[in-house]
């Protein structure tokens, strides 16, 4: 059931509770878990937060801590599946669900008692009817049995009875088909809502207990669903006008020179940034050559790319040497003309302002270096995603929180290197599949497998990385193909896994195409490929569209994958 | 050397790093003991003589005296200190201390531990208005009546004082009562979040 | 207490162990009279008695009961390493020297040399205090501002007393920078249980299972 009034009740239910937090792994979610736990704590509600990666982790953890638990809060998992059904709760067990992901399963949305979602009811409108999908069968049955004690009677009304239960079968059957039918259409594309940061946030807002600290994790988790092709431009657009409201407000400064700034003084303003990856902690040339959109277009993997990179720098009058040294270093007069040099040129080279500009916020803590939130979130998600064997998956989450808790700057820098090598190994893997052609068209899609033994598969083995990897993939594809419909065509990535078990990941992304709407449509046709080949194809993450399954069963997969989208 | 076994227990105790006991070093005891006795007995025997004038003897009965002190200082340094380490381990380990360091104490000093803890808990329970007073608690001043903490380790199962049970596994994290995840922080089990 | 009490030692040190190894530093003594049958503390002969005029390192608290006064059994040597020789090294420059090799327990057993009222007293309690004076800056120096920086070579040269002095000072700025995090509210593992744990971890690791 949809909350309507998140305070009255979600947060006024959870008073002198003890609640149990289930945590996704992505860094939206751990935004969302932050403001939370903020707000528990002013309140003294007592919680417990275990990071789920999986349905599997997410069964065990409650299972593990279900115990004198009333209210459990999922973040940014649960709603795509029936809770009830999965976590077999007992009845006193409340649900309450903050995710991003959608569809929402229509049994979490039509159960009054145990489910309670916190979303916003605009964007729940595509959810069938109750009467579509559910049907109160108990007159049906009570009829049946009535109509066994009524076998006595006389044949005539026996008939008329047989024909009334002819029809209502054959009403039955029209029912069930179209609920199948409805029920299809309203899974068959998965996307994104609102994230849960700013849902979370907002809660927090009219609890007026909201602080910029918040505002910050909320402009975090929005940035962290666009820039992983979650959210539509224009929805993140929409998001960061909302934001830019309670920045203004949160962020007065008097003209009184004094207020402007001091040393512990946390300012968030909205700046017009440059798309270009962790550029303020980077050399400016290096960054250009991983930001996923100017790579591509002017296709730096080649030789000729990089003169083409070299003319344009020349062009706006940066000095290599200048690009090339650390973007801190540069000299001070040109950091500021960059951005204004880029959008002077920008159009000779065939780029467009999406691909130069993000509008996005930046932080700045006292008199420390200028952060910018897409960084936050690539450091976030580099240390989640961590490739070091020797820590554990939440140890992971708990770093990544303590990297949004922005107390220790060396974290903060570990993560922004571990970011670089993430997108390092995405780039070199990009070039090396163009050059060896192997992203190769199977019809109705493109598809593309990362070898075994590849030296950088292990960071391929993460759904963001893979995401990225294949969203790359496709953009440079699109780049130099001379089809024209690759534009239109999805992809298809397959990473190694688990390379003892023998198992890959696989991910399907949308045609860029489609890129205003980004809604995926390879969560229900992985299902169908793994139900008509009985293969077993497992959910990876709580993204439908990534699956892990047997490397062997690849082929037979694919060839049912290509009957069904054909 | 006079008295040089005597100084290997001292030696013993200085080498020993805070949290750890060295076992109890019976055989060396021992044979200190035997060394003030054989002392003892010579110095008995010459006493007789001095007193019948042979004052020759006196100069080494005066250097066999200070080895007898000397031992004897060593040994009452050596379990001395080792009860003040027991004392400090009641402190930081709680009134039940690791196996590995019990094993190591002598039956006296395992009889010296509970008598303490029973004088300590005995004093908590006289202390306070009602119910007494844990002095264990609290080392520093409180701040917040709730903390975040993070679990090291998977600790099993936990009671609180209102009978909820909850789960401490490595890397979960919790918002408690100070007061009763205290010890736990102590004893390395949860880690205080300070935000 | 006070029955604990013997000369030299005051009543706090008398379980001290510090103090115990500082008395166990060696001072050259000669026998004034003979001593029976205690030759075996003199390893370089045979004899069963100690002789007058046999020279003997002996131990402080040994050398402490014998050396009483005009009547005493031995006479006494100041000390090597607090000899004018040394005592001209120090004057020098007092940051160069090994102390810890010198002697575990400069200062303290110095003091207690003191006691005893050698013709050159006077001059090792100066020398005493001139090179405290003159070595505690670099001490300090060092155990404040120098957190991240490897020390051990000069924490080395350091007695032991300098050295509880030196973990003293960076307890002091590591507690201050926790004060100024804001960490200090933190609560955390008594570090006698992490020490316990670390140790009980190395003894399970090399133990073959």
């Amino acid at each position: 059931m949809l909350v309507k009034d998140f305070k009255r009740d979600f947060y006024d239910v959870l008073q002198n509770q003890r609640v149990l937090v289930l945590v996704a792994f992505d860094v939206d979610a751990l935004c969302a878990c932050k403001i939370l736990q903020y707000l528990f704590q002013c309140d003294q509600v007592l919680y417990t937060i275990v990071p789920v990666d999986g349905l599997q982790g997410l069964e065990n953890a409650f299972l593990e801590n279900a115990e004198g638990i009333k209210h459990v809060v999922l973040i940014n998992c649960g709603a795509a599946f029936d809770i009830v059904e999965i976590l077999q709760p007992e009845d006193h067990v409340r649900f309450y669900i903050c995710d991003s992901h959608r569809p929402v399963d229509v049994h979490n949305f039509y159960n009054a008692v145990q489910v309670k979602l916190l979303m916003r009811e605009d964007e729940l409108s595509t959810i069938p009817s109750y009467d579509e999908v559910f049907r109160d069968d108990v007159s049906l049955i009570s009829e049946d049995s009535g109509n066994e004690s009524e076998d006595s009677e006389t044949g005539y009304k026996r008939k008329r009875f047989d024909e009334e239960s002819v029809l209502r079968r054959q009403e039955r059957r029209r029912w069930n088909e179209n609920r199948e039918k409805v029920l299809f259409n309203y899974a068959k594309f998965t996307s994104y809502a609102t994230s849960a940061a700013l849902v979370m946030f907002e809660l927090a807002w009219k609890l007026s207990k909201d602080t910029n600290n918040l505002l910050w994790l909320a402009i975090v988790g929005v940035t962290d669903q666009f820039i992983h092709f979650k959210t539509p431009r224009e929805k993140y657009m929409e998001d960061i006008i909302a934001l830019q409201s309670h920045v203004t407000r949160h962020n007065q400064r008097g003209s009184d020179d004094e207020n402007i700034m001091s040393v512990n003084c946390l300012r968030i303003s909205f700046e017009e940034e440059l798309n270009l990856c962790l550029y303020r902690h980077w050399t400016l040339f290096e960054s250009i050559c991983h930001s996923m959109a100017i790579a591509c277009k002017l296709r730096l993997w080649s030789l000729k790319g990089q003169k083409r990179l070299h003319e344009f720098l020349a062009e706006m009058g940066l000095p290599l040497n200048q690009c090339k040294q650390q973007f801190s270093a540069m000299e001070s007069t040109m950091k500021p003309e960059v951005k204004t040099k880029m959008q002077e040129y920008m159009t000779k080279y065939g780029l467009v302002v999406q691909d130069v500009i993000l509008p996005s916020f930046s932080l700045q803590y006292g008199y420390k270096n200028l952060m910018c939130a897409t960084d936050y979130v690539l450091a976030c998600t580099a240390v989640l995603e961590s490739v070091d064997k020797s820590k554990h998956s939440t140890d992971n989450f708990l770093e990544a929180s303590d990297i949004l808790q922005r107390s220790s700057s060396e974290k903060f820098e570990a993560g922004l290197a571990s970011a670089k090598l993430q997108l390092k190994s995405v780039v070199s893997q990009v070039q090396s599949f163009l050059d060896m052609h192997q992203i190769i068209s199977a019809g109705p899609f493109l598809y593309v497998f990362v070898q075994e033994g590849t030296a950088d598969s292990r960071f391929f083995a993460h759904p963001q990385c893979l995401i990225r990897l294949a969203r790359f993939s496709l953009q440079a594809h699109c780049a130099v193909s001379r089809n024209k419909r690759a534009q239109s065509l999805p992809l298809v990535l397959g990473a190694p896994y688990n390379l003892e078990e023998g198992t890959s990941l696989v991910v399907g992304i949308p045609p860029l195409d489609t890129d205003d709407e980004r809604k995926n449509f390879f969560g229900k046709a992985f299902e169908q490929a793994s139900k008509s080949t009985s293969t077993t194809a497992k959910f990876h993450s709580f993204d439908s569209y990534i699956i892990e399954m047997k490397s062997e069963d690849k082929s037979k997969f694919f060839d049912a994958l290509i009957s069904i989208l054909q | 050397m006079l008295a040089e076994k005597a100084l290997d227990l001292i030696r013993e105790l200085h080498r020993t790093s805070s949290g750890t006991l060295s076992p109890y070093n019976e055989d060396k005891i021992r044979q200190v003991l035997e060394e003030m006795k054989t002392l003892f007995e010579q110095n008995k025997d010459k006493a007789h003589s001095v007193a019948e004038g042979q004052t020759d003897q006196l100069s080494s009965i005066q250097l066999r005296h200070a080895g007898i002190q000397r031992n004897k200082r060593c040994l009452l340094a050596y379990l001395y200190n080792r009860l003040e380490q027991i004392r400090k381990m009641r402190w930081e380990f709680g009134s039940v201390l690791p196996p590995d360091v019990k094993y190591n104490m002598c039956e006296q000093e395992v009889q010296w531990f509970n008598q303490y803890n029973r004088l300590l808990a005995n004093y908590m329970r006289s202390i306070g208005e009602s119910g007494g007073l844990d002095l264990t608690q609290d080392m520093k001043p409180p701040k917040t009546l709730y903390v975040l903490v993070r679990c090291l380790l998977d600790h099993g199962e936990f009671e609180t004082q209102d009978g909820n049970i909850i789960l401490l596994k490595k890397n979960s994290q919790h918002y408690l009562l100070r007061s009763e995840c205290e010890h736990l922080i102590r004893q390395g089990v949860l880690e205080h979040v300070v935000q | 207490m006070a029955a604990f009490s013997t000369a030299g030692e005051s009543v706090n040190s008398y379980f001290n162990i510090d103090d115990i190894l500082a008395s166990q530093e060696k001072i050259p003594c000669s026998f004034n009279v003979d001593v029976a049958a205690m030759g075996y503390l003199d390893q370089s002969t045979t004899n069963v008695d100690i002789s007058v005029g046999t020279k003997l390192e002996l131990p402080f608290w040994l050398a402490r009961y014998l050396y009483r006064g005009t009547r005493s059994i031995v006479s006494l040597e100041t000390p090597k390493s607090y000899r004018e020789g040394y005592r001209h090294i120090l004057k020098a420059d007092p940051n160069v020297v090994d102390l810890h090799r010198l002697g575990p327990f400069f200062y303290l057993f110095g003091g207690k040399l003191i006691s005893f009222q050698l013709p050159d007293a006077d001059d090792i309690a100066s020398i005493l205090l001139k090179t405290f004076q003159g070595r505690f800056r670099r001490i300090m120096d060092g155990s404040q501002n120098a957190l991240h920086t490897d020390l051990t070579g000069q924490v080395s040269m350091l007695d032991e007393q300098e050295r509880q002095l030196f973990a003293a000072g960076q307890q002091g700025l590591h507690d201050f920078q926790k004060w100024e995090n804001r960490e200090s509210e933190k609560l955390s593992t008594s570090v006698m249980i992490a020490n316990h744990r670390k140790r009980k971890r190395i003894g399970v690791s090399t133990q073959p299972s």
